[in-house]
């Protein structure tokens, strides 16, 4: 039994593709101001429980609340506007339209506008007017985070954002992130494959395995769960 | 759509030259069309140019809708001959004035294509195109089977008013008088359209066609905004209509078949329908290749055809923007 007063939460989410069940009664809750850290090797159910959280998957069991109200009947544009914000595992921007104007899109749906200070905040301001096509692919993942960002949602979910980042480049965002959810009061669920980022920002972390929770505590606890050695952290983690 | 304001600095950081230097050239383009009729004397290029200009409003339409939801359309000439046939139908029962008519001619067809796009935009690609040529060509073979309405393929003959809007009917069927009416609608529609592309909502769907699910998650709903420019670049095309009956005192069902949605088409892509004005050029393009063609040989469509493989090959852009990349290289040598 989930207690009352997380930022976000699901309730025996199931989802299911024919006969395989990609999450399998999960409930997970976060309370306001969290990272938190969700890792499990490929096919465990990550992406699949954060299509579930923000509205993007389809027929699915299982109850997701926002700050308590439900809101498993909302849509994803619904979510974005009632505060649940995601960023996707492949870089999903709008490669044509500027940088500036992208972001200030985006803040226009939300009470109020932090664009500049966004941009400011990722190192985006000097990119402003320049296509999002024609930056690095860098500045692209960090204008990813930007259009998730903007706004300051109460609630942000990020599909593995340092995918195909530079060991510094990553950290660097981690830095960002870790920074922004603290004085912004983000509550983050963070779907990572680099370790070195998850142990670095997350105060918990939570282990999918085959559509199941595996395991839930620190980082430290983590690190001590064998079955979570054997199936995903191997002797990567010392 | 949410109802946000725009934010101030969004329209501080457009770049305002560009912006002057579009409308400067606009007037410059309107200017110099207008001097047409007192420059020629030709009747017959008159008429040529008008008609390029009706069909230039038809595929302004098409190519905006390209622009701003990457959606091709096989079926706006249905657009166009509906607001032809709103007219025919409500002057030959006289239920209302033609002032009222040409009016419904407008708005009829927006609103059937608000509906229709609510449901069709959903749809991408091949699918979308084939939709809308399914129901263009069942509204065409409507009026075409449907003789006690429509008269089928003899048409109909159009009973004007001696006055409409006030003017004579003989300035709208004159070429040297309704070449100027038509040119100086396309460049209004041609500013008004460009300014919407501006807009907000203009970036709003410009992001739906890159990425509708990043739009959906950035807080926007995808399918109204869609349907909008749906609506708004069929209501063009029912301009081009409108014009088209006002001028020929004529319309028949081949006002809404698939071939005229072709051509105006083949016009935006010749033109270049990723600029609102490319495809306007693309139609004039068009009617003068036509017409040199035409004076040559039966098979002018074959001529065209080519042209078009050579744009689509040669020109991706279009031949506007193709000038729009030379006038770049020369701007960028004169400021170096």
């Amino acid at each position: 039994m989930i207690a009352p007063g997380w930022a976000i939460e699901g309730v025996g989410l199931t989802r299911r593709f024919g006969g395989f069940a990609a999450l399998d009664g999960v409930s997970i809750a976060v309370p306001p101001g969290e990272i938190r850290g969700l890792i499990g090797p490929n096919g465990a159910g990550k992406s699949t429980l954060m299509d579930v959280l923000s509205g993007r998957a389809q027929s699915w069991s299982g109850t997701v609340r926002l700050g308590g109200v439900d809101i498993s009947r909302l849509t994803a544009v619904e979510r974005r506007r009632a505060g649940l914000a995601r960023s996707f595992q492949r870089t999903n921007i709008f490669p044509d339209l500027g940088i500036g104007e992208q972001i200030r899109l985006a803040a226009a749906t939300a009470e109020r506008d932090n664009s500049e200070e966004v941009m400011a905040e990722l190192g985006l301001a000097a990119l402003a007017d320049r296509r999002a096509a024609d930056v690095s692919y860098g500045d692209q993942r960090r204008l990813d985070l930007a259009l998730a960002l903007v706004g300051r949602p109460r609630v942000l979910l990020l599909d593995e954002p340092a995918a195909g980042l530079s060991m510094s480049e990553s950290l660097t965002l981690a830095g960002i992130l870790r920074d922004l959810a603290g004085r912004w009061g983000v509550t983050v669920l963070l779907v990572e494959h680099d370790m070195d980022v998850i142990f670095s920002i997350c105060s918990r972390v939570t282990v999918l395995h085959l559509g199941k929770i595996l395991a839930d505590g620190t980082p430290d606890e983590i690190r001590r769960v064998p079955e979570v050695v054997t199936a995903y952290l191997g002797s990567t983690v010392e | 759509m949410t109802s946000a304001s725009v934010p101030a600095a969004a329209a501080a950081r457009r770049p305002a030259g560009r912006g002057y230097g579009f409308v400067a050239g606009l007037v410059a383009v309107a200017a110099i069309g207008s001097a047409l009729p007192l420059l020629v004397g030709s009747a017959l290029f008159l008429t040529l140019m008008t008609q390029a200009a009706i069909n230039a409003i038809l595929a302004t339409g098409v190519g905006f809708l390209v622009r701003q939801n990457g959606s091709v359309s096989f079926g706006h000439a249905a657009f166009f001959g509906i607001a032809a046939y709103v007219v025919a139908l409500t002057l030959k029962h006289a239920v209302m004035p033609a002032e009222l008519a040409a009016i419904i001619a407008i708005l009829l067809p927006t609103v059937l294509a608000f509906a229709l796009g609510l449901v069709i935009v959903r749809i991408v690609g091949v699918a979308f195109s084939m939709l809308t040529l399914a129901v263009a060509q069942a509204l065409y073979e409507l009026l075409l089977k449907w003789r006690e309405l429509a008269n089928g393929d003899d048409g109909m003959a159009i009973a004007f008013p001696a006055r409409v809007f006030g003017v004579d009917m003989a300035t709208f069927q004159q070429p040297h008088s309704m070449f100027l009416i038509c040119w100086l609608i396309l460049m209004a529609v041609i500013l008004g359209l460009w300014l919407l592309a501006r807009s907000r909502f203009g970036t709003l769907t410009l992001a739906i066609r890159e990425n509708e699910e990043r739009a959906r998650f950035i807080g926007y709903t995808t399918v109204v905004p869609r349907a909008l420019i749906y609506a708004v670049s069929a209501a063009v095309a029912a301009l081009g209509g409108l014009l088209f009956v006002l001028y020929n005192g004529f319309v028949s069902p081949g006002t809404l078949h698939w071939s005229l949605s072709g051509e105006a088409l083949i016009m935006a892509i010749i033109g270049g329908p990723r600029l609102v004005w490319g495809p306007a050029l693309g139609a004039v393009i068009f009617f003068f290749i036509k017409n040199a063609a035409g004076d040559f040989t039966d098979h002018w469509p074959a001529v065209i055809g080519t042209v078009l493989i050579l744009v689509t090959v040669l020109m991706p852009r279009g031949v506007g923007g193709m000038l729009v990349r030379l006038a770049g290289r020369v701007g960028g040598r004169r400021s170096s």
